[in-house]
């Protein structure tokens, strides 16, 4: 950029020097300095209107331009500076929001995680509890039947034709009904216990 | 045809005479004056409204005073806002004087010698007075070299001396020599167009560059100019 600078400089002198050359050898064979500058006559006058125009100019510029300008920059900084101060403010309160935000969030995740695992230790009691008590009726019930059974055999082996009266049928289809029912939550019919009971009279070795 | 340089011959507009002295208005002082309209308008219209987001005119006028206070803070200082005033004008006058004289048939007084010299040699002075009442007598260590051998003092002094009272003439000589320079030869070529009829295409397109280029001079020119003015107020007021 400078040398460029310089080199352009250095075409244009080069230029003016053939010019002044020229209005020289000009000046030489006609009368008076071809060159307008180096008129001394116009000095004064050039002068007195660059003092003139330089002042006025002067006093234009610092006492009626420049404060308008340095008043609006100003204001301008301080407009800027303001905002700055403001959305520093809001971002500290912003942090402080995310802060408390992120606090109450670990808070509930706490509290759900231990709600949770309530949950999941209530379920857990209750359903051994279930399993428990049916436990017991079920074993109570699978006694009461094979007392029945062992009732019923020995009263059947006493009576002839029906190994099994019609009452202690009924009872059995009842007690079997249930236990199956309660057991794996099958309806079962009074003629497929029948059948059942039938197979398992004609198995039973006489 | 017409030689080059007789556009920069004066036009006495308005006669005007004091004392025997030739004061006459020209066309030298005519744009001078639309200089100081132009640059007057342009800074307090742009500003007018004031605007907190500047339109382009008014960004424009912040731009430039931007501009010329940031080259004072960098080149000179703190101590430089005092004269701030003074610069920007400068600044104003001269670029707006070199760009007015882009405009065909217009006047450009700062490609007269006479009228740069007699900036510069204000600047000179100015700066001068200001050294010397800052630093009364110690202000001629401007001419010492920093750690300059006593030996080479004999040397070196004269030259610091030497440069130092050339600067109103480079100051002044390196813009004049600009606008001159490229005035003329824009004259020049634009001489070539009319000679050469059709082919005189060819010299306008360089024309056109050259014009390109002589606003940038323009522009330039005027920064170098209040750099330097910068520069020579930053050794008056620190010295070295």
């Amino acid at each position: 950029m400078k040398l460029r600078r310089v080199s352009g400089v250095a075409i244009k002198a080069f230029l003016a020097l053939v010019l002044l050359g020229h209005g020289a050898t000009a000046a030489t064979s006609s009368s008076g300095p071809k060159l307008p500058q180096l008129d001394l006559t116009t000095y004064p006058s050039q002068v007195f209107w660059l003092v003139i125009s330089f002042v006025v100019l002067y006093f234009l510029v610092a006492k009626l331009a420049m404060p308008r300008i340095a008043e609006v920059l100003e204001e301008r900084q301080e407009r800027i500076e303001d905002d700055l101060d403001k959305a520093e403010t809001l971002k500290k309160e912003a942090y402080q929001v995310r802060i408390e935000y992120e606090k109450a969030l670990s808070a509930a995740r706490e509290k759900a995680q231990d709600a949770t695992r309530h949950a999941q230790e209530e379920i857990a009691k209750r359903s051994a509890e279930a399993e428990s008590a049916a436990q017991v009726k079920v074993t109570v019930m699978l006694e009461e039947a094979e007392k029945r059974i062992a009732a019923s055999k020995t009263g059947a082996e006493g009576t002839s034709g029906d190994p099994v009266s019609s009452l202690e049928r009924s009872v059995a289809q009842e007690v079997v009904a249930n236990a199956v029912q309660k057991l794996i939550g099958v309806d079962v019919t009074a003629a497929d216990i029948d059948a059942a009971i039938a197979a398992t009279l004609e198995e039973r070795p006489q | 045809m017409a030689s080059p340089v007789d556009q920069f011959k004066l036009k006495t507009l308005v006669p005007f005479e004091v004392g025997g002295v030739d004061l006459a208005y020209t066309t030298s002082s005519l744009w001078m004056t639309i200089t100081v309209v132009a640059v007057t308008l342009f800074l307090t219209l742009s500003m007018r409204g004031g605007r907190l987001v500047p339109g382009r005119w008014q960004s424009l006028a912040e731009m430039s005073y931007e501009f010329i206070a940031n080259m004072i803070r960098e080149n000179v200082g703190t101590e430089g806002r005092k004269y701030f005033p003074f610069i920007f004008t400068l600044f104003m006058f001269i670029l707006m004087g070199n760009l007015l004289g882009m405009i065909p048939y217009s006047y450009t007084f700062t490609s007269q010698i006479v009228v740069t010299f007699a900036i510069a040699i204000t600047i000179f002075l100015g700066v001068t007075v200001i050294g010397i009442v800052l630093h009364g007598f110690h202000f001629f260590t401007l001419f010492v070299p920093p750690g300059m051998p006593v030996v080479l003092a004999p040397l070196l002094i004269p030259i610091e001396v030497i440069s130092y009272f050339v600067r109103p003439v480079s100051l002044s000589v390196r813009l004049f020599a600009n606008m001159m320079a490229g005035h003329t030869m824009m004259k020049v070529f634009a001489g070539f167009t009319a000679a050469l009829g059709i082919l005189g295409i060819a010299p306008i397109l360089l024309l056109v560059a050259l014009t390109g280029f002589e606003i940038m001079v323009a522009v330039l020119q005027a920064y170098v100019f209040t750099v330097l003015t910068c520069l020579y107020l930053n050794d008056a007021i620190h010295l070295h």
